[in-house]
């Protein structure tokens, strides 16, 4: 006679699907997942701790390499806290131009996440098509500011270069070769029967849930939760920004989100050319003593750094709370709890967007 | 969890998570909020959480002030949902349990700081168990 038996499966930390080193021990019965744990620490930068006793502009430099994939926004919070600290404004040309690099960032993690996604449930084809585009992303990133990672653009009361008008005019002809080839491939996506097979009504996150774990960006997003940092950031609200969400609250849901976002990013970068003030991009200022708590939309959700600083501007305290702690908690104690297939884990697991370099920082 | 052969002692790192910033705050508060020793319950929560869990425990509990038990005095007191839903340190069954026993107590006309005392020592019991 057939038996049912608990069955511990250990996946990680190195797997062919997760695209940096975690380890998850899922206990199944059967093939349904009944419990999952997270064991962390194959990547522990203890960067917070090298960060503590340093000036403002050493630690600038520090806050981008905590995560190589959305280092833009880890520089623009970390700044714009020491901005918010030392009472510096920004002029608005530098503002326009902190969300064209910053939703660039995001446009070219989103499309790393899906191909990841995509390359999890073994549609490899749409995934290339997705990392061609991401490329092409990178570049206008890399001809803006002069470095693909870890570009240092922003700084206290401004950025550091212009746009000059050719590269506005290259960026507007990318963006709309981006969105043409990208409303094809999000096409392809959306109505794929056996991409549906592997990502409808797979890795359900109730909105409860997301809320109790605090989900943020576009995994909440993807639950029917509209909360967004951009929101409340001036320049966003300037560009009358409006956050896209879903109600499907599988795995599905959360790719399409992140396609949704792709296509907003684009229309705001539009805008942001269109409507570039003239002026400066600097305006100086110096970094004082304070202490706040300051947090932005970075790709996953929302990052907050909590800085204490002294007379100097050196850092006396920090703790950075990035978005995929709580995405990587969620999904390992709601989302994959109860997957008909083991199969199912990992492309959950992915479909969270998870980054342990921001987790484990 | 079944644990395997071979396995990494995880306590040291788990340590580390919870003398962070943030996180040493939050269990001092949680600690005297239940009236138990900080190392206390440093050890209940590192032998019954993973990593990342315990990394998550600061979201949480933002999470829990700002929603859990709104409608109700005696479940905000004793942290019906926040202890259960949102931090986890105890099954919903042994809560509602206590939960329903200080009620039963305010409404038999027991003081409300009395009947809440009544409840977290029962909670107390229910983590050292």
């Amino acid at each position: 006679m057939k038996r049912t038996v608990d069955v511990n499966i250990p996946l990680g930390p190195i797997h062919p699907c997760f695209k940096e080193p975690a380890r998850l021990k899922c206990e199944a019965k059967g093939e349904r997942i009944v419990g999952a744990e997270v064991e962390l620490g194959y990547m522990k930068k203890g960067i917070e701790r090298i960060m503590k006793g340093r000036p403002w502009q050493e630690v600038m430099f520090l806050a981008e390499r905590v995560c190589g994939i959305c280092s833009v926004i880890h520089n623009m919070v970390f700044i714009e806290a020491m901005e918010q600290i030392s009472g510096i404004s920004v002029p608005p040309r530098a503002a326009y131009l902190r969300v064209i690099v910053n939703e660039l960032d995001r446009m070219q993690s989103h499309l790393l996440a899906n191909f990841s996604y995509c390359y999890t449930i073994e549609h490899e084809t749409l995934g290339m098509y997705l990392l061609d585009l991401r490329e092409q992303v990178m570049d206008q990133l890399e001809r803006l500011t002069g470095a693909r990672v870890t570009c240092a653009y922003i700084i206290p009361g401004g950025v550091r270069c212009d746009i000059p008008r050719n590269d506005a005019e290259l960026l507007q002809a990318s963006l709309d070769r981006i969105e043409r080839d990208l409303r094809r491939y999000s096409g392809m996506f959306a109505e794929g029967p056996m991409i549906a097979l592997r990502s409808r009504g797979v890795g359900i996150l109730t909105q409860e849930a997301a809320q109790r774990a605090h989900v943020v960006g576009p995994t909440a997003r993807a639950s029917g939760i509209t909360a967004d940092c951009r929101l409340n950031h001036p320049t966003y609200r300037q560009l009358g920004f409006v956050p896209v969400s879903r109600t499907d609250c599988d795995n599905f849901a959360r790719v399409m989100v992140r396609f949704d976002e792709v296509f907003q990013s684009i229309g705001l970068i539009r805008k942001c050319l269109q409507d570039l003030p003239a002026g400066v991009i600097r305006g100086g200022g110096v970094c004082k003593a304070g202490e706040t708590r300051y947090s932005g939309e970075a790709p996953r959700g929302e990052l907050t750094y909590f800085i204490k600083s002294d007379e100097f501007g050196r850092i006396v305290d920090i703790q950075i709370q990035t978005p995929s702690i709580m995405n990587i908690e969620a999904c390992c104690h709601e989302m994959i709890i109860g997957a008909d297939s083991i199969a199912d884990v990992t492309s959950t697991f992915v479909s969270a967007d998870p980054c342990i370099a921001c987790t484990e920082r | 969890m079944t644990t395997y052969l071979y396995e990494k002692d995880l306590v040291p790192q788990k340590y580390r998570i919870l003398v962070a910033y943030r996180h040493d705050i939050l269990v001092r508060q949680i600690a005297t909020e239940l009236d138990i020793p900080v190392q206390e319950l440093r050890r209940y929560l590192i032998e019954h959480f993973d990593m990342i869990l315990l990394e998550n425990l600061p979201a949480r509990v933002e999470m829990a002030d700002a929603h859990a038990d709104q409608d109700d005095p005696v479940a905000l007191v004793l942290g019906r949902e926040k202890y259960t839903l949102y931090l986890q340190i105890m099954s919903g069954a042994a809560m509602e349990s206590i939960f329903h026993a200080v009620s039963d107590r305010v409404r038999a006309g027991t003081a409300m700081e009395d009947a809440i005392a009544y409840g977290r020592e029962r909670i107390r019991e229910e983590l050292r168990r």
